[in-house]
């Protein structure tokens, strides 16, 4: 509500603030107009016009501040009426005094008072220049001889009066003002209406009267209507918005010291009137980093073929429920490969995703938090927050923002926002016994769970997950976070509503979607507002009080953070990690050197007193939590103490098991790279950290042991692939391929051979055969690789000439995992990656959470 | 009563102790009974179905619809520390719009409007429960009894109980101001 007018005051001053609060901020975009076109007498004369109104109606009311103010800026600008140049001096005082009488006006509004200051230095920039100007018009006088007659400029003003292109601000003799405070009060009632019809058709469903159906459905429609009508009132162009831009350019403008143009385009697309203010920071924002980055110096563009003036063009267009505002510049555009090394630098990528990555991608990465390649600081930007700020401003009221740019040619910043926020579409789910409201505009699709289902919810350090796809999500259980009372078994169907903000992707688990509806937001009140996670409330067509859940805010619950979570990137693939840094976890464990495992293995480190050891059964048992958890010594040769150990937990799926120490040395991030096979079978290998040898343990070796059904995998493990092909020309080609796939290859030169290879224990990934070979072909091979104990799911590829329809049904039927054309290398290493992705994706992905989460 | 009509009423409430008479609506509590101002109470209602507000304060009870508005649903038994409710479901209540919010506040029972002078307010008996005492404004003297007149400030202010204090410095400020 603009106007705050304390009862009493009076209707005169009232009506006075109304009525120059909205004219003032058309003064400022006429005299940048003027500036610019100096002959256009229509403006001159309506900018006159309002500061003699002010002038006048401040000597009436007693302000004399601001009558003195108005009286000074009127001289000057009744000097430039009568024909004086509006040098740029003079527009820049006039703006000034204009700021000043906005202050003023703030303050009165506020107060009823006319606050207390001396103005006495803009009243005399104000006379000088009306001196300087006059100076001037006498020689523009002296020059033009035949000055034209007053009585035929005042002809020229009036006729150029209503409808005039020229002005930006289209005065309509069809309006009437209308109190903004008068407009909510009826949008809350058209609301009411809307849930009170909602709630009638809610009780009517069943009713098959027609005598009360028709009716309704009349009244239905109506509200529609209404409820339309009513959004439409609230409309504002967004010229109201543009209208304060030309200022803004000239200013930078004149900070940076480059000749900038600005042209708007659809200023009267009209937008809900709460949008067009939360929009205005976003926008201004835009605008300083076209003006000091994307537009050149003027030497610059005259040296690569462009116009001296650089043009910012902001166009806002209304399609499909959606307002869109472009920002162009026809400047320099983005520098992708300084983006590139940024983002390398801030660790948002490496070099080999960045290598990947289309343009557009990395474009993208100027909206992520912190990011800038501003070298110097200065007072428009390149002070840290930037572009994310602004993605962040946009994403919070629902839109989104992208951006396209061509070196040497220009930037298009492209944002889309809703028409309104009053009214959202919105997911109505169950958890538990309580129901909440999820905005379907953050909502990207809902993931069907339980038994049969091709999802399933999974668990690291108690923490729910969900596999979807090439991602894994966390997963935000809402019975768990409330504390809600949830009397069903995990093994019922569930959902999980898959959502999106800005760049996090996250779950929330439900029990079930409810329903769809069009829910009117309505804010939570000022005993509630601290809660985060709600962003609102709302009566739904039963009649019953939901809750809207904030996507925002469920995500900071998961800890998913702007600052330290911002990915565009699919996981990292495996090849890649074997040059990646592992964080080791260094402990010494009985005689010999030290002995590291990979960090993410380890869950927590707990300190465990001697007595609270128990050994049964051969193995030592720790109560941990109410659950018992088998430990083992590190090293077969430690020797048992009394006194407090250190025990590394190692979280397996809901199991965990522990590993006894002597003591915890270090933790260091060292490219792992096993330099002598172990022998002893508890150790891979040995590998050199810091000048010194290191046994790596296996961590399999003790798992196997301690929890024989447990599966884990250690990382820093190559895959090792059996290759079957009865020619040696294909082996020769095929084997390289695989190796510098980041494999380690096995060779085979018929099925037979191979099989012997798996019944003597011989452990693979991954089978690549050959289907035509004589003995056994490679489908028989493949069902009898899979008859074999524990190689009953090894993933198989089969090779083929042609990958044509009848070998795949064949392939199919064999259960062979993928089909790769002989020649086709790429194909076959996909398919192999896919393979051992969608087997493996779980671990690894799981060891990077963990390993990033301990980074921060 | 329509809603519009109520929220005029409770906009052109007297300033405290402007009249020297004031009318109080009394409600009861288990044995106990407690003054409202009479300007700040709108409409009396039993509460349908109750939504509760998971991480909200404890003494918050759930959201409410009253027709067609919705409103935070506080119990005064557990404002004065008495046993909780097992559910609001059913409960009579009172619709109070207080800065800005509009709060249902469940109890007991409802009692008559009688009028309260000025002059016969009490000073609080010192050793009454610092958190009890703190949501009463004044206490009057009456014919039948002593009549605590709660604060509507302090019964619709949770920071002190459930929230960081230094966070809420809005309902802090209030409620110094009052004391």
């Amino acid at each position: 509500m603009r106007l705050r007018v304390r009862v009493g005051m009076d209707e005169l001053l009232k009506d006075f603030l109304t009525e120059t609060a909205e004219q003032i901020e058309a003064v400022g975009t006429q005299l940048v107009l003027l500036e610019r076109d100096p002959s256009d007498a229509a403006m001159i004369a309506s900018i006159f016009r309002l500061v003699h109104t002010i002038k006048g109606t401040c000597g009436f009311l007693g302000l004399n501040r601001l009558g003195q103010l108005a009286h000074a800026a009127e001289t000057l600008i009744g000097r430039i009426r009568d024909g004086a140049t509006p040098t740029p001096d003079a527009v820049t005082v006039i703006l000034a005094a204009i700021d000043r009488i906005k202050a003023v006006l703030a303050e009165l509004e506020r107060t009823a008072q006319e606050p207390e200051g001396d103005d006495s230095d803009l009243v005399q920039a104000l006379e000088l220049q009306s001196a300087a100007v006059a100076a001037s018009t006498r020689q523009a006088q002296q020059q033009a001889p035949e000055p034209l007659p007053q009585s035929v400029k005042s002809e020229r003003q009036t006729s150029a009066q209503p409808g005039e292109e020229a002005s930006p601000q289209i005065r309509r003799p069809e309006t009437i003002r209308v109190a903004v405070g008068a407009l909510e009060r009826i949008m809350l009632l058209v609301s009411e209406l809307v849930l009170t019809r909602n709630q009638l058709l809610e009780l009517t469903r069943r009713e098959t009267e027609e005598t009360i159906k028709a009716p309704l459905q009349r009244l239905s429609g109506l509200t529609s209507d209404l409820q339309d009508a009513v959004m439409r009132a609230r409309m504002q162009p967004v010229g109201r918005l543009f209208g304060s831009l030309p200022r803004l350019v000239r200013e930078l403008a004149a900070e940076v010291g480059k000749k900038i143009h600005l042209v708007t385009e659809g200023a009267e697309t009209e937008l809900d009137r709460q949008l067009i203010e939360l929009i205005r920071d976003p926008l201004t924002h835009m605008i300083r980093n076209c003006a000091a980055h994307g537009i050149e110096s003027s030497a610059e563009r005259l040296a690569s073929g462009k116009p001296e003036a650089g043009t910012i063009r902001i166009s806002a267009s209304h399609e499909a429920g959606q307002i869109t505002i472009n920002v162009v510049d026809d400047g320099r555009g983005l520098d992708i490969p300084r983006i590139r090394q940024k983002a390398i630098a801030l660790g948002l990528a490496d070099e080999a995703e960045v290598a990947r990555m289309s343009n557009e991608d990395i474009c993208r990465f100027i909206f992520a938090p912190g990011f800038s390649t501003a070298g110097a600081v200065t007072s428009l930007s390149g002070r840290g927050v930037g572009m994310d700020v602004v993605r962040e401003n946009i994403e919070a009221i629902g839109g989104s923002i992208s951006l396209s740019s061509t070196l040497g040619q220009g930037t298009c910043f492209s944002i889309k926002i809703p028409l309104t926020l009053a009214i959202a579409p919105a997911l109505i789910v169950q958890a538990g016994d309580h129901r909440f409201a999820l905005p379907q505009m953050s909502v990207v699709e809902a993931v069907g769970l339980g038994p049969g289902a091709a999802h399933t919810l999974e668990r690291v350090q108690g923490a729910k997950v969900l596999r979807l796809r090439q991602d894994v999500l966390p997963v935000a259980d809402l019975s768990e976070m409330f504390g809600l009372a949830d009397a069903e078994n995990e093994s019922e169907a569930r959902l999980v509503v898959v959502m999106r903000v800005g760049l996090l992707s996250f779950g929330i688990l439900v029990s079930s979607v409810a329903d769809v509806q069009e829910i009117v937001v309505k804010p939570l009140g000022p005993s509630l507002a601290h809660l985060k996670i709600f962003s609102g409330h709302t009566i739904l067509g039963d009649g019953s009080v939901v809750l809207i859940l904030d996507p925002a805010g469920v995500a900071g619950s998961l800890g998913l953070q702007r600052t330290t979570d911002y990915n565009v990137m699919a996981p990292a693939d495996l090849t890649a990690s074997s040059h990646e840094s592992t964080r080791l976890i260094l402990f010494r464990a009985g005689s010999g050197p030290l002995k590291a495992l990979p960090l993410s293995l380890v869950s927590r480190i707990e300190s465990v007193a001697s007595e609270q050891l128990t050994e049964s059964d051969g193995t030592l048992i720790m109560l941990h939590k109410d659950r018992l958890v088998p430990v083992l010594p590190a090293s077969p040769d430690m020797m048992r103490k009394t006194g407090v150990h250190p025990i590394l937990v190692i979280s397996l799926g809901d199991e965990s098991m522990g590993l006894l120490v002597d003591e915890i040395v270090d933790i260091v991030d060292e490219a792992l790279a096993i330099q002598i096979a172990g022998s002893a079978e508890e150790i891979v290998g040995t590998a050199e950290v810091r000048g010194n040898p290191v046994d790596v343990l296996d961590i399999m070796h003790f798992v196997r042991r301690a929890r024989p059904n447990a599966q884990l995998r250690v990382a820093a493990r190559r895959f090792k692939v059996l290759l079957v092909d009865d020619k040696l020309f294909f082996r020769d080609m095929l084997a390289p391929v695989l190796t510098s796939g980041g494999y380690d290859v096995m060779t085979c030169a018929s099925a037979i051979e191979a099989l012997a290879f798996l019944q003597r224990g011989v452990a693979f990934d991954a089978i690549v055969t050959d289907t035509d070979m004589p003995e056994m072909d490679g489908y028989r091979f493949a069902e009898a690789v899979h008859e074999q104990p524990r190689c009953g799911d090894l993933p198989i590829i089969a090779l083929a000439a042609h990958p044509s329809a009848p070998v795949l049904a064949a392939a199919r039927a064999s259960g062979v995992s993928a089909v790769a054309g002989k020649f086709d290398r790429r194909a076959l290493l996909n398919a192999l990656r896919a393979c051992l992705n969608t087997e493996d994706l779980a671990n690894t992905d799981l060891e990077q959470r963990v390993l990033t989460e301990k980074a921060a | 009563m329509s809603a519009l009509a109520l929220r005029q009423t409770g906009h052109a409430k007297p300033l405290p102790g402007a009249s020297a008479e004031q009318r109080c609506f009394t409600v009861i509590d288990g044995d106990e009974m407690f003054g409202l101002p009479v300007q700040s109470v709108q409409t009396i209602f039993r509460i349908g179905g109750v939504t509760p507000v998971p991480l909200g304060p404890a003494d918050v009870e759930g959201l409410v619809n009253l027709r067609g508005r919705i409103v935070t649903a506080v119990s005064l038994k557990r404002r004065l520390g008495n046993a909780p409710l097992r559910s609001a479901r059913g409960e009579l209540a009172i619709g109070i719009e207080h800065d800005g919010e509009n709060f249902a506040l469940i109890v007991d029972e409802v009692g008559d409007v009688i009028p309260c002078d000025e002059s016969a307010t009490i000073t609080r008996p010192p050793h009454i429960d610092p958190t009890r005492a703190r949501l009463i404004r004044a206490y009057y003297r009456l014919d039948s009894g002593i009549l605590p007149i709660l604060d509507m400030d302090a019964v619709f202010d949770f920071a002190d109980r459930n929230r960081p204090s230094v966070s809420q410095s809005h309902n802090n400020t209030a409620m110094r101001r009052n004391q």
